[in-house]
């Protein structure tokens, strides 16, 4: 009995030791970790002041040498469509009852209030592609579509117009000729109005949306969702013979 | 329009906080590993006392302390790219913060109270947020053509918001998170508190 209390003192000390011990070499981890810390934010200050600087050369324009979207603040357009709208495009599989169809004409205007005009014929194919600035991922293809154009251009007999559309002043990217400035767009551009006329007359169901139409003003075919490279390729192929990509 | 960004994302601009927590992740993926091979070393030497054993109490010691930091590094790193940045959660990365939200304030208590059996329960659910952002990360690196059930045109589970050295995107990150919250978990071991030992004493 009477060892006992020497007994827990010894071991009470034995663990404060230890504890006193620990503690001290803890403290070093936690200094190291501390350092580290800061040695990875000071190399993401680097990374970052080196990305920035690069990113400052992508908002001149397209080496392509095309028409960057002009300058202006319009938030959104006025338009007007003669004839008849297309049907809405089908979502997913399924028939798409405006192939064949003939699209109306759309009388709109850029972001800096010029002129911009969607209609059949004119003996060129042409690719209309609808774009919303809040939609993720219409912010990943328009650069990629961008540095496609820059690489290669637009075929001869196949144009390409845009359709910025669903112009919401309480999301990201807004107003879209910003987004589409940053982006170095380099594609003729028409502002839908709020009630997304432009867009409902080609039968918009998604974003961003693609209308092959052929040298006759007829639809080829309609699609949506991002596109890798060789669908992007199939597309104006379609657009420049009238036939859609049957693959 | 750079002067009309709110100023924390002026102040916090992604180019410099998105490879800050790249790299922290990397950092986590690396201590995971560490932690892995002592236990293996240590299995190896059968608990034989030594720089090991020490390094181990340490480790163990701060371990909970550690588990709480990285819960909340993650939160605040998930809000900032929500609420800093114009960036939408998808329906994936909602059960993610699901997955972890609740332990940067669990653990936070856990840790003051030094109580390592929090990991019955905390485990679990980082098992969940594991598997969730390894399958989130895996289709952000290879998107489905098909895409997935949990796409939405409006959120889509598959874009890349951030894709640091080619390989690490924000579900990337929660795994990294998850990962090493359970290692830290694993090997944290109560310790007594200093009032505690006045007593016995």
């Amino acid at each position: 009995m009477s060892n006992r209390p020497s007994r827990q003192t010894s071991s009470a000390q034995r663990v404060r030791t230890a504890s006193k011990g620990g503690r001290s070499s803890t403290l070093w981890i936690w200094i190291g970790l501390a350092a580290l810390i800061v040695v990875v934010g000071v190399v993401a200050i680097a990374v970052g002041r080196s990305s920035s600087s690069g990113s400052d050369d992508g908002g001149a324009a397209s080496s392509s040498g095309g028409t960057v979207v002009p300058n202006g603040d319009l938030e959104y357009g006025t338009v007007t469509v003669e004839g008849s709208d297309l049907p809405p495009a089908p979502r997913g599989t399924g028939s798409d009852e405006g192939v064949g169809e003939t699209i109306p004409t759309i009388k709109g205007e850029a972001f800096d209030g010029s002129a911009v005009t969607i209609a059949p014929g004119g003996g060129k194919g042409q690719v209309i592609m609808v774009v919303a600035h809040w939609c993720p991922h219409c912010q990943a293809e328009v650069p990629r579509i961008q540095s496609w154009l820059d690489e290669d251009g637009m075929p001869d007999d196949v144009t390409l117009t845009t359709v910025a559309t669903a112009n919401d002043p309480t999301a990201v990217n807004f107003p879209a000729g910003d987004w589409l400035r940053e982006e170095g767009w380099s594609v003729p551009t028409m502002l839908d109005d709020q009630e997304q006329t432009a867009a409902l007359a080609v039968g918009t169901s998604a974003y961003p949306f693609f209308v092959v139409v052929d040298a006759d003003g007829k639809v080829v075919e309609r699609t949506s969702g991002e596109l890798d490279r060789s669908q992007w390729d199939a597309l104006l192929e379609a657009a420049r013979t009238g036939q859609a990509d049957s693959t | 329009m750079a002067s009309d960004e709110p100023f924390l994302r002026r102040l916090l601009p992604i180019e410099t906080m998105s490879p800050f927590f790249a790299i922290l992740a990397l950092l986590c993926w690396a201590a995971s590993a560490a932690l892995l091979v002592g236990w293996l070393v240590r299995r190896a030497q059968r608990g034989r006392p030594g720089r090991l054993e020490t390094l181990r109490d340490d480790v163990g010691r701060m371990a909970l302390p550690l588990a709480w930091l990285v819960a909340v590094v993650t939160t605040l790193g998930s809000l900032y790219y929500s609420k800093v940045q114009p960036f939408v959660p998808c329906e994936l990365c909602w059960y993610q913060r699901v997955c972890v939200y609740p332990f940067a304030v669990i653990l936070g208590i856990a840790a003051w109270r030094r109580d390592s059996a929090i990991r019955v329960y905390a485990i679990p659910v980082f098992a969940v947020g594991m598997v969730i952002s390894a399958y989130h990360a895996w289709i952000q690196a290879y998107p489905p053509s098909n895409g997935t059930s949990f796409c939405t045109a409006d959120v889509p589970c598959t874009t890349r918001y951030v894709w640091e050295f080619e390989f690490v995107s924000l579900p990337f990150m929660a795994l990294s998170a998850f990962v090493i919250m359970t290692a830290l978990l694993l090997v944290a071991r109560p310790t007594p508190r200093p009032s505690a030992l006045q007593e016995s004493s």
